[in-house]
């Protein structure tokens, strides 16, 4: 298939206990820059190296497991329960049932769950909210050294969204991992980030930390300036 | 009449019941196999696809009758008796099994899909853990669909010496006796009732969420 070129001079590197944030409007190639770096999509060319290494070298599937992945609309399995799905990726890995019970116990207490009310549910029987949660307890569960994250907290109100941020912080903390983090709310990438990088359809339009996304002028940059209430940043300068 | 004759029919209609039973059972249970497997290679190959899709759509558009003609002067497959009634009723009943198993897999979500893969199942493991259990109900109906068909048709293998509850239905007709006929065809409507409500039964157990 050949075509259009999604992604373009995309340059970057996140290290443990970092978080690169990428943000972007819709369609700007969030998605598919994950989709580069666990192989469920590959580059036509440039190079992508975890631990040093060129990820073309190594086994795509290993690969894979080796990465905690939120995908942007969770993929639960349906017909598993919340416990199984938790564990799919230790189960794949070969672990024993008693330590992946286990592992899925801590990992769901952790994300805010109630392991005695959820684990043997369905899917279909979450809300929204605990649906992203069992998602993330999902990437979490073989201890990965890196983490994609896709939009994981898009459809939470504001104050579950804020709870799931600091717990965030707090996971990456304790497992030292290395993220990528998608998202087009601005408040949460200057919440998360130690790295931002601004995705204009499909090119890195400016990568800065935080702190300098403010005074950033370049054209994506300023429209996701432009909706923060007014007056917000004069106060943060403050 | 006299109860020695209607002894006799009893006893036919039994052993005649039990050929029908084993023929559709065989072929069947075939037709599963092959449907399902050639249905899951389509999953993975478009040409593949094409190609099973055209032909067992070809085959369920000859009439039965004709189909059971078409073989029988095939040398080796072909000719009077049981296995060519057998290999007929099995390319019947391909279509139904084949289509469900392709749309059933088809229709599991993308996301559900995507996520699987990015977690690292290989392709078997994505098709044993979330294909087939997710697509298990289309399947299912696609092989109760096939089951059922299967018994009507299987009343046609008589014409080719193959045996079942056929024999009855066509002796009564050729003789004009209606109890010989009725003999034939009621346990082939309650075997295909009973199959029916079998695999519906089935069927909603594998659905329940
Ligand atoms: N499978 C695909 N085949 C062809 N083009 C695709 C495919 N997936 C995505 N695209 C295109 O690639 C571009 C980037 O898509 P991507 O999903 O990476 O965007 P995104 O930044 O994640 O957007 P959103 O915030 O809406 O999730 C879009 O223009 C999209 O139409
Ligand atoms: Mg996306």
């Amino acid at each position: 298939m050949e075509g259009r070129r999604i992604l373009e001079d995309l340059s970057f590197g996140v290290e443990r206990g970092e978080t690169l944030v990428l943000l972007g409007q819709s369609g700007s190639g969030k998605t598919t820059a994950l989709r580069l770096i666990n192989r469920t999509l590959d580059a036509t060319s440039g190079r992508i190296c975890i631990d040093g290494r060129d990820i073309r070298q190594l086994d795509p599937i290993e690969l894979r497991r080796s990465i905690g992945y939120v995908i942007q609309d969770f993929g639960l399995l349906p017909h598993w329960t919340v416990e199984e799905n938790v564990s799919l990726v230790p189960r794949l890995l070969g672990w024993e049932m008693d330590k992946r019970r286990r592992r899925a116990r801590e990992l769901l207490n952790q994300v805010g769950l109630d392991y005695q009310e959820v684990h043997q549910r369905r899917p279909y029987r979450l809300s929204g909210g605990q649906k992203q949660r069992v998602a993330v307890a999902r990437a979490l569960a073989a201890e990965p050294g890196l983490l994609l994250f896709d939009e994981p907290f898009g459809a939470l109100d504001p104050v579950t969204r804020h709870e799931m941020q600091q717990q965030f912080l707090i996971l990456r903390k304790q497992y030292n991992v290395a993220s990528v983090f998608v998202t087009h709310d601005l408040l949460e990438a200057l919440a998360l980030a130690t790295r931002i990088a601004v995705l204009d359809r499909g090119k890195l339009e400016a990568q800065v930390t935080p702190g300098e996304f403010i005074t950033l002028r370049t054209p994506v940059a300023r429209s996701f300036l432009d909706t923060l209430p007014s007056g917000l940043l004069d106060r943060c300068a403050d | 009449m006299d109860a020695t004759v209607l002894r006799t029919l009893l006893n036919q209609v039994l052993s005649l019941t039990i050929e029908h039973i084993v023929l559709v059972a065989v072929s069947c249970g075939s037709a599963v196999v092959i449907g399902v497997a050639v249905g899951i290679a389509s999953t993975r190959h478009a040409g593949m696809r094409r190609i099973s899709v055209a032909v067992a759509s070809v085959l369920q558009t000859i009439p039965s009758l004709a189909l059971f003609g078409f073989l029988l002067p095939i040398p080796l497959i072909g000719g009077i008796g049981r296995h060519t009634a057998i290999l007929c009723l099995i390319l019947y009943s391909l279509l139904p099994i084949l289509r469900n198993t392709i749309v059933g897999i088809a229709g599991v979500e993308r996301p559900v899909r995507e996520a699987a893969i990015a977690m690292g199942m290989t392709d078997r493991q994505l098709l044993r853990m979330v294909e087939l259990p997710l697509a298990a109900p289309t399947i299912l109906a696609g092989i109760r669909i096939a089951l059922v068909t299967n018994i009507g048709t299987a009343v046609i293998a008589a014409i080719i010496g193959a045996g079942g509850l056929g024999v009855l239905i066509f002796r009564g007709v050729a003789s004009v006796n209606t109890l010989e006929i009725m003999a034939g065809a009621i346990p082939a409507a309650v075997l295909a009732l009973i199959a029916d409500a079998g695999m519906s039964l089935l069927e909603r157990r594998m659905a329940r969420p």
